[in-house]
């Protein structure tokens, strides 16, 4: 539509003849329509107001630390000492790839990232789906906020709750034996186990939400209809529910992949010592001395880069299903 | 859906709500530990750990102080995420993959990382730590997290909505405002929410950006040098019943304000 | 130590205070600090008694701002972010980490002069080799710690508490937990080596060797162990959920847990082990310098303050005397026999780029193996 063409119709003022409704009245304000009109005649003028301040947000906000980031990577000492100045080197990238050492956290936090994306998802599809299609609408809000309490408490005070409850001495080796299901406590602690009971905690809350949104909004009539036509539940599902819901799967995993290749604290607390994370790998550059800081900041680059672009791969897969269901 | 599958649903829902919840249960319990540790065996109980929480006026300023960097944080963080997410669905444009790729950074940088180069950063743009140097951090890392939400609620906006707005006479901004942003409210409530609490649990930027005054979980790993005791987790417990009564008296008001 | 403020204090009213008046408009300052400005501290939690800060700002009018840290790294990269224009006063670095902050402009050297109490600490730490670097004293000492060997005592007998040999056994496999960085200057010692490298400041490819050989012994007994562990924190929770028996620990959350009655003991095994201080240091162009040194003076003025921080942090004090305030427990808690305690050498730095360019990347590779 051309809305300059457009201009001389009038905005019809609120529902019901209430009078002239805000809107109304600002549409036929003439300082209003004299503004509008200069920029919504061009397209191209009405898209530059509209990409203006977010381009110029991610361009600063976003990308500026990154850059400094970039920037830091390639010196051979930061913050650099008085009166020196800092040279630049490709050693802290090259460094990576001199050392075998750091590519073994490198895949495990990609294969540990990838595991854990899938249990997640594995794990809170039912939750967001009995959610969105089991539970009444008004109830919905109130379950979903009930899923969201525990996040209000602190990570790590969270992290020594899961500490209190899998210890040897911990609320489920003491339950166990109570019961007499175990003679000796079961070491669940600083294991992959321990890792992923804490991770998943936290990543179920990255795919719970976009899971829940794309469920929600699936007409029930669709699977009704499918149901008329004499398919099965688990058709149903395969067939109408799944391929509609894609986009939140895709939504969901890429999120809580690239969160979790980033994850800090819980491996740390929770993580036995064959389960060392990239992230603690480029945290201890930064807590040791400063002249380790563009190592960090080099491999940190690394770990971004690889993550993106599985990401992106990832997306463009989901994308090309979503296409390819559709026709 | 057969009725089992339907049990077997609800049970699977209830099972997750006990592992979420089963670690929050023993803080709240360890909270009335009288020891300096939390864990098993308990052999007394005590309510002095809540009585130092009340009468140390230090944990509810900061917890305040807290609330107030996840208000205005979200506040941010929805007004950009919204803006950016509209750009992004509107069209196909030069550019835009690119854009997108930008939007949803802060978001991927590990932790630390981001702290850091925030930290760099704001010394590079003269910002001195503390509230707002805070703020800001929390704000842009979250607003990847509102503009993904908003651009999937907005992929499901019908055209057709839209299109009757506009034929009725309503320019751009005009039918952004009164179909566009109604419709997406369950996202913007949904991502305020997370934007809350990202920003209510970030430790790392807090740290790194912060001034004198702690943020909460600040606070809490610096008594964490001295032992996870069960002062920590009654200040936890109270934090979160805080939280809980906050929640409980927005959901209210936004109600009474939509009755209205 | 009112007498001691009280001079301090017309001190401040004739020279501090004014400055400070000229340097921030009136209105921009709490009412009660206008006598004396501030004090900004970073330091760890119950490191400064509070008993002690309240008493300080009501003697001096100097408002005590204390920023809590939690790691030497951390807070070694928040000042160096804000350098040069610090605005801490005082930090709080441990002795064999001062090189770093020195090297990087970070700290100035410490004018003894200016401090009427600094013979109320015990020489062993005001005097000791770490501490004076290029001439130059760097902080004050105020707590020592040490890498201790932790046992619960109910399930290892005392034959098994005098060596770091148990923590390498097939006994206590599984059961065992240290700080994989700290474990590597301890395994050095134990091998029968200078785990502090000065030895080998002039022979790197010796000092190499040797860190291969520590690393490859940690790798090799790498199955054995439960969990490296970072913070105070976590090994106290280990020994509370009887997850470990057996652990390379600090002295100070050990000494807590056993304050606090759990079955656990700590000593210093035969083959030796190192020690640290930690002390309050002045930044380098800190804002409120001459206040900075008020407060460590005033800090150094009564053993019982070294005392109620032995109390709440678990470390031995460095203050002469501050012993007599503490009970029987706490004591015991947090002291060592003679003997053991003559096994204990103190970190040095002067080796420590040297060998931290060959420890760190060693930790990494354990921790990757």
């Amino acid at each position: 539509m051309d809305p300059a063409a457009d201009a001389s119709r009038t905005y019809p003022a609120g529902r019901g003849g209430q009078g002239a409704s805000f809107w109304g009245r600002l549409v036929n304000a003439p300082t209003y329509r004299a503004a509008t009109e200069a920029v919504f005649r061009s397209p191209r003028r009405q898209f530059a107001l509209l990409a203006a301040f977010p381009v110029l947000w991610v361009v600063f906000a976003h990308l500026g630390p990154i850059v400094q980031m970039f920037y830091v990577s390639f010196l051979d000492a930061y913050p650099p000492s008085i009166g020196e100045t800092p040279q630049f080197t490709l050693a802290n990238w090259t460094g990576f790839f001199r050392e075998s050492i750091f590519v073994m956290p490198f895949m495990r936090t990609l294969a540990f990232a990838t595991v854990l994306t899938l249990a997640t998802l594995i794990l809170t599809y039912p939750v967001a789906y009995f959610l969105a299609k089991h539970v009444k609408r008004e109830r919905q809000m109130i379950m979903l906020l009930l899923l969201l309490i525990p996040f209000w408490v602190g990570e790590i005070v969270r992290t020594y709750a899961i500490m209190i409850l899998l210890g040897n001495n911990g609320a489920v080796n003491l339950a166990l034996s109570w019961l007499g299901l175990t003679e000796r406590p079961i070491p669940f602690m600083y294991t992959g186990f321990s890792l992923s009971v804490g991770i998943v905690y936290l990543t179920s809350l990255y795919m719970l939400l976009p899971l829940y949104s794309a469920l929600e909004k699936i007409p029930a009539t669709y699977a009704e209809a499918a149901a008329d036509l004499g398919a099965g539940a688990w058709t149903r599902f395969r067939r109408v529910t799944l391929p509609l819901s894609l986009e939140g799967i895709s939504a969901g995993c890429t999120l809580v992949f690239l969160i979790s290749t980033g994850y800090y604290a819980t491996p740390v607390l929770l993580g036995g010592p064959s389960t060392t994370v990239f992230a603690e790998t480029v945290a201890g550059f930064f807590h040791t001395a400063g002249d380790q800081w563009p190592t960090g900041a080099a491999f940190a680059c690394l770990m971004l880069i690889t993550a993106l672009v599985i990401t992106g791969g990832f997306m463009r897969l989901m994308t090309r299903l979503a296409k390819g269901r559709r026709t | 859906m057969t009725r089992h599958t339907r049990v077997l649903m609800s049970v699977i829902y209830w099972a997750f709500v006990v592992y979420l919840f089963v670690p929050l249960a023993l803080m709240v319990v360890m909270g009335f530990k009288d020891s300096n540790f939390i864990g098993f065996p308990i052999r007394s109980w005590t309510l002095d750990w809540y009585g130092t929480v009340f009468r140390d006026a230090e944990v509810l300023s900061v917890f305040g102080y807290s609330m107030a960097i996840a208000v205005m944080s979200t506040a941010i963080s929805l007004f950009v995420g919204t803006w950016l997410a509209v750009l992004l669905a509107e069209r196909k444009f030069f550019g835009r993959l690119a854009i997108f790729g930008l939007t949803v950074l802060p978001a991927v940088i590990p932790g630390i990382i981001s702290a850091i180069s925030f930290r760099i950063y704001a010394r590079l743009l003269g910002i001195d730590p503390g509230m707002f140097a805070i703020v800001w951090a929390h704000a842009v890392h979250n607003v990847p997290f509102v503009a993904l939400v908003v651009i999937a609620r907005l992929g499901t906006l019908p055209r057709s909505h839209v299109e009757a707005a506009q034929d009725l006479g309503a320019d751009a901004i005009v039918t952004f405002a009164r179909v566009t942003l109604p419709y997406l409210r369950p996202a913007l409530i949904g991502g305020g929410i997370f934007c809350m609490l990202l920003s209510f649990d970030d430790f790392v930027r807090s740290y790194f950006l912060g001034g004198y005054e702690p943020t909460l979980p600040v606070l809490i790993f610096a008594k964490l040098r001295s032992g996870m005791s069960p002062e920590i987790n009654a200040i936890s417990t109270v934090v979160l019943v805080l939280t809980a009564v906050l929640g409980l008296w927005a959901e209210r008001s936004m109600r009474r304000m939509n009755r209205a | 130590m009112s007498k001691l403020i009280l001079n301090r204090r017309k001190f401040i009213h004739t020279a501090a205070a004014g400055s400070a008046a000229l340097a921030a408009p009136a209105y921009l300052r709490p009412a009660r600090a206008q006598a004396g400005g501030v004090v900004n501290i970073w330091t760890y939690d119950s490191f400064v008694p509070e008993s002690f800060v309240e008493r300080f700002q009501k003697d001096t009018g100097i408002e005590v701002r204390i920023r809590l840290v939690d790691d030497q790294g951390k807070q070694f990269n928040l000042l160096a972010a804000e350098a040069p224009d610090a605005t801490a006063d005082l930090v709080t670095v441990a002795g064999h980490r001062f090189l770093q902050f020195i090297e990087s402009g970070l700290i100035a050297p410490l004018d003894t002069g200016r401090l009427n109490n600094w013979d109320a600490i015990k020489p062993v730490y005001s005097e000791s080799d770490w501490a004076t670097i290029d001439g130059e004293k760097w902080g004050v000492p105020i707590l020592s710690g040490a890498e201790i060997l932790a046992y619960n005592t109910e399930a290892v007998p005392p034959e098994d508490r005098d060596s770091w040999d148990v923590l390498f056994s097939d006994e206590y496999a599984g059961r065992t937990a240290y700080i994989i960085q700290d474990m590597m200057s301890v395994v050095m010692l134990y091998l029968g080596y200078d785990g502090n490298m000065v030895e080998y400041i002039d022979d790197p490819d010796k000092a190499a060797a040797i860190v291969t050989e520590a690393r490859d012994f940690l790798i090799e007994n790498k199955p054995k162990v439960r969990k490296y562990y970072d913070a105070g924190a976590e090994i106290q929770q280990m020994f509370v959920n009887q997850d470990v028996v057996l652990a390379h620990a600090w002295n100070g959350p050990i000494s807590k847990l056993i304050m606090d009655g759990f079955p656990v003991g700590m000593s210093i095994p035969k083959e030796g082990s190192y020690g640290f201080v930690y002390t309050l240091n002045v930044v380098n162009n800190g804002p409120n310098q001459e206040n900075a040194y008020t407060f460590l003076d005033a800090l150094l003025s009564d053993p019982e303050i070294g005392a109620e921080m032995t109390r709440e942090t678990g470390y031995l004090s460095t203050y002469k005397g501050a012993e007599q305030y503490l009970s029987e427990l706490e004591q015991q808690a947090s002291s060592f026999p003679d003997e053991q305690l003559e096994r204990l050498k103190f970190f040095r730095a002067e080796a420590n780029d040297l060998k931290y360019g060959l420890v760190d990347p060693a930790v990494e590779e354990i921790k990757a193996s």
